[in-house]
């Protein structure tokens, strides 16, 4: 079968990912300390042509392209302030972390509160733990000091839903916690809008490349063995 | 199908949830101890999608918002004159007897005196503990300390309850300024450092300014998430174009 369909077909999907990608990014302009996410196209594997009468090495061609993973950018977004007792933010790097039922996992996303029982528990009502593993008490008078916040390096960090991310500990990291404020989306409109841009219109090239090769089959199917020519 | 149409869509639908409780913000910002509305957005679930994508390309399903609480920001005192208004200064809230029996918090201290002489708020439910007046005291003869104590002169008849909760998110609005306790907000107890002010009420903490920028962060945020689903929607348009020549 024509290579070169398949080329086209495989850039297409591969910009569909990415839509999709572009769409969550977009849907979560305003979640606190959310992440944006990069596609990382990459390409497949090359194949060598020969020449198939003497067997001679012509040289590669690429086979197409495909979307090889999704990198979040943990980069810090700016903070905004809230004046609430209980909102946080790490200013610089960082994560929160909390204890939920599938096991400690990392947030960027202060949005906290007291539980019935008075610790300090994120929107879920997991508790959020301090640097040395531990639950953190609320006052009674409804505070808690921002030093209390334990504030986690992490490692291979993987967006999970929820705001919630896993990954490994690796010991403090060198943001603050700053109290009565939260960090804002990561997502920049601007560039997630002119990527879907991009995105459409190689979309729609793939869509051409497709629709060209197909008149060629249909020529060459049609034209190369008729009687008389055309 | 076109999983990021989906994305886009719940990312509009968060941010209308969004403007519905700045609305009503916006709407009680004449109520006395009205606490504003906090939203809250989160991500959803991540999961490999598309043809092609293997355990590292996952795409996340959108957004989502839900009310996570009330702003416990104090909210101005303002001075009014009424002898039988108190205004709560700090975190807590008067308790008062529903016509149903049933407990109810609230922050909204615009008291007056029913038929039997008791102190109720201005939906005529009775403070607890019970306040009565005896007849024949007007109600500028009243004097209600910070700590709650009503009294005549040097006769003491009461004292009004300030009590707050562990998780004051955890409370159930039930409009009319009126919230209940749940197992979320964890059993009543007396509000530590929370004092009554004579003459005054609490305005609604709703600040209107930033309601108008967190408005316009909405109205951005659903024009960004629309303008996602037109883009979807090309695609499939495109995808559908391929074989009409």
């Amino acid at each position: 079968m024509n290579v070169g369909l398949n080329i086209a077909a495989a850039g297409m999907l591969a910009e569909q990912v990415r839509q999709d990608q572009l769409s969550n990014d977009l849907a979560n302009a305003s979640t606190p300390g959310y992440k944006p996410q990069t596609s990382v196209q990459s390409s497949f594997g090359a194949l060598l042509l020969a020449n198939t009468a003497t067997g001679q090495q012509i040289g590669s061609m690429q086979t197409g392209t495909d979307i090889s993973k999704i990198v979040t950018d943990t980069a810090p977004a700016p903070l905004q302030q809230t004046g609430q007792p209980l909102d946080f933010a790490i200013a610089g790097d960082g994560f929160f972390a909390v204890r939920t039922p599938q096991g400690v996992r990392y947030t960027r996303d202060g949005q906290f509160s007291s539980s019935a029982q008075g610790a300090l528990v994120d929107a879920d009502g997991d508790e959020v733990l301090g640097q040395n593993g531990a639950p953190i008490g609320v006052s009674a008078k409804g505070t808690v000091p921002a030093s209390a916040l334990g504030v986690f390096n992490i490692k291979g960090a993987q967006e999970q839903g929820d705001n919630l991310f896993t990954g490994s500990a690796a010991g403090r990291a060198t943001g603050s916690v700053e109290q009565g404020a939260l960090e804002g989306s990561g997502v920049d409109a601007i560039q997630t809008m002119t990527e879907m841009i991009a995105s459409l219109q190689a979309y729609q090239s793939g869509q051409q490349a497709i629709q060209t090769i197909a008149q060629t089959l249909q020529a060459s199917s049609t034209n190369v063995g008729a009687v008389g020519g055309p | 199908m076109l999983p990021g149409l989906w994305s886009a869509a719940s990312g509009m639908e968060a941010q209308q949830q969004q403007l519905d409780a700045i609305s009503n913000d916006l709407a009680n910002d004449s109520t006395p101890g009205y606490q504003s509305t906090i939203v809250g957005f989160h991500d959803l679930l991540y999961a490999s999608g598309g043809a092609q994508s293997g355990s590292t390309v996952a795409t996340g399903a959108g957004a989502a918002a839900s009310v996570t609480g009330r702003s416990q920001l104090q909210g101005t005192i303002e001075q009014t004159g009424q002898p039988l208004d108190v205004a709560i200064e700090g975190e807590g809230y008067l308790e008062v007897r529903r016509p149903d029996g049933t407990i109810g918090l609230t922050r909204n201290g615009t008291l007056q005196v029913d038929s039997q002489g008791r102190l109720t708020t201005n939906l005529g439910m009775p403070v607890q503990p019970p306040v009565t007046l005896p007849k024949g005291v007007a109600p500028s003869d009243v004097t209600i300390g910070s700590d709650g104590t009503v009294s005549v002169g040097t006769r003491k008849l009461g004292k009004i309850a300030i009590v707050t909760v562990p998780a004051p998110d955890g409370l159930l609005a039930d409009g009319d300024s009126l919230f209940s306790t749940t197992a979320a907000s964890g059993a009543m107890r007396p509000a530590a450092g929370a004092t009554l002010e004579q003459g005054a009420l609490e305005a609604s903490n709703v600040d209107i300014s930033e309601d108008m920028v967190k408005m316009i962060d909405a109205e951005q945020g659903y024009n960004l998430a629309s303008k996602a689903i037109q883009y979807q929607q090309q695609m499939g348009q495109i995808a559908n174009q391929l074989k009409s020549s």
